[in-house]
């Protein structure tokens, strides 16, 4: 289990903290492209998925200028492993629920700060160029997106349409196949009856939203994923612009339903915070979800003054650090784990890193 | 108000959604709210806001995340086809929600070009053209960005701007015809 920690990351142990914002957890870029002239692999063979992998493995070989890019194929990992990729670098379930013919690039990260740089292989498209990174950096990620994208276009023909732009084996992202993703922590806005509204105009500007953790999830700890997802008669810098115009405006309406919230029922809110707080100090056992729920009560506290004998942490790094998956390699949980197991070390974790002593 | 699913007992939950000035009602009695297995009973007398996450989620178009737009589902199939290089036939595409290739955009074409445009409410590519493309794709799209830039700067009336712009399109299209 120990080289399921290693392999991604060496032997960062991940105790230091991030200064992040606590409402923009992180963001993440997503840029679809497929080689010309090949089938989608939703409807091609194996082999042809094979060969696939290997143009994009052999141009990644011979072009400089990339990061330092580590490569998997996805039915040699462990569960365990590929649970941690989809918890560092940010990428959904979906990916994972077939394995052969679909493989990973991965840039070695040595912190959660640094930006998570990964190329998906042959999942709905040959080749998802994508960058994660805490905070609300989009315009950064992009750039790195398409400094990746720009590097590997000299070397390969990608499949495109003078109308509709890079084809894509799902219409919805025909045009840029550009995604902007925004990891979203709204706790004071999810119990306003602002909500409705605030999903709705979403919606209207052509956003997605979804919970935590992609498909089918649902909304856990206040975290909204809003994704942008009108890929056709916009540009990337337009898409980018939009996107980073509606964190200010996420940020803003979340801002006001903490004013309200301290304004309307303070007693309510101190009541729920500190019954968190308690919960956090004595739970013996805490799952990933209602862990959530809990840190994202006590980081409103936090953030509105309310609670003490807390201390200050990174809600976007420590949900990373107490996943089922850094649970097991980092404790090094040998043999077959029981839930129980998992969700005590995980309480444990918590309360040593969020409670002072 | 009775029940809209058993048709039977008196509703006691009266859900309303508005939705692109659609306004949706939604009666539901306590027995058939228990039956729904989108939400335990605990939840739906605890927090109410989950239930709306999830009756929002079970929505398209509402709570769901980018990769669930399964808009191929919409596609009418009048006469089954199948693309003359990857071989999918359009009841595949319908049925897993994605094309089969590139050839598949061109063939399919006219059956495509409604669902595009419903979802992404413009069927013209604005963004990033690859590098190799032949210098009459992008001397256009240089063309056309610069047509966007000019009703922006006579928008905000920067008419010094707006005639530079005018000149330069004038010089490119020029050069696309020689």
């Amino acid at each position: 289990m120990n080289s399921s920690r290693t392999f991604l990351h060496g032997d960062e142990t991940g105790n230091g903290s991030l200064d992040g914002d606590s409402i923009i957890l992180s963001t993440r870029v997503g840029l679809a492209r497929n080689i010309a002239n090949h089938k989608f692999p939703s409807s091609n063979t194996l082999d042809e998925r094979n060969q696939i992998i290997k143009i994009v493995r052999d141009c990644i070989g011979s072009t400089g200028g990339l990061p330092e890019l580590h490569f998997h194929r996805l039915s040699r990992l462990t569960r365990i492993q590929r649970q941690m990729i989809l918890d560092d670098y940010q990428i959904d379930d979906d990916f994972v629920s077939k394995l052969p013919g679909r493989a990973i690039l991965l840039a070695p990260r040595l912190s959660l700060k640094d930006d998570a740089v990964s190329i998906l292989l042959c999942w709905d498209d040959h080749i998802r160029i994508q960058v994660s990174s805490p905070g609300s950096g989009i315009k950064k990620a992009y750039i790195m997106v398409g400094k990746i994208e720009k590097l590997l276009e000299s070397k390969l023909s990608f499949s495109f349409d003078r109308e509709w732009g890079y084809l894509t084996s799902n219409p919805a992202d025909l045009g840029t196949a550009l995604e902007v993703s925004i990891m979203t922590h709204l706790p004071a806005l999810a119990i306003s009856p602002e909500i409705a509204g605030f999903i709705k105009n979403l919606s209207k500007v052509g956003c997605s939203i979804s919970g935590f953790s992609g498909i089918n999830s649902e909304v856990t700890g206040n975290l909204f994923s809003i994704s942008s997802s009108k890929t056709l008669g916009k540009s990337e810098e337009e898409i980018v612009e939009e996107m980073q115009a509606i964190c200010l405006n996420i940020v803003e309406e979340e801002e006001n339903s903490r004013k309200k919230l301290v304004e309307k029922d303070l007693l309510g809110a101190k009541d729920n915070i500190y019954r968190s707080f308690g919960l956090i100090k004595y739970a013996k056992i805490l799952s990933f979800e209602e862990a959530l729920e809990l840190l994202s009560i006590l980081r409103l506290g936090l953030d509105l003054g309310i609670i003490e004998k807390t201390r200050d942490f990174d809600l976007f790094e420590l949900i990373n650090i107490i996943s089922d998956s850094h649970i097991i390699s980092n404790f090094e949980i040998e043999g077959p784990v029981s839930d129980d197991d998992i969700d005590l070390k995980r309480a444990d974790l918590i309360r040593e890193r969020v409670l002072e002593e | 108000m009775i029940c809209d699913f058993c048709k039977k007992n008196e509703a006691a939950i009266h859900l309303i959604r508005v939705q692109n000035d659609n306004v949706e009602k939604v009666n539901i009695c306590a027995e058939c709210a228990g039956d729904f297995s989108f939400f335990s009973e605990d939840d739906f007398y605890k927090d109410l806001t989950k239930i709306l996450y999830k009756i929002f989620r079970a929505d398209e178009g509402q709570l769901n995340s980018r990769r669930e737009l399964k808009i191929l589902n919409n596609l009418e199939i009048r006469k089954n086809r199948s693309c003359s290089f990857c071989g999918t036939d359009l009841k595949n595409i319908k049925k897993l929600g994605k094309m089969g290739c590139p050839n598949c955009y061109i063939e399919f074409k006219n059956i495509l070009l409604p669902i595009i445009k419903a979802i992404h409410k413009n069927i013209e590519h604005r963004g990033k053209i690859p590098e190799n493309t032949s210098r009459q794709i992008k001397l256009e799209k240089s063309i056309r960005d610069l047509r966007n830039r000019l009703k922006r700067e006579i928008f905000v009336e920067n008419f010094e701007e707006a005639a530079r712009i005018r000149d330069e399109i004038r010089q490119l299209e020029k050069n696309i015809y020689e």
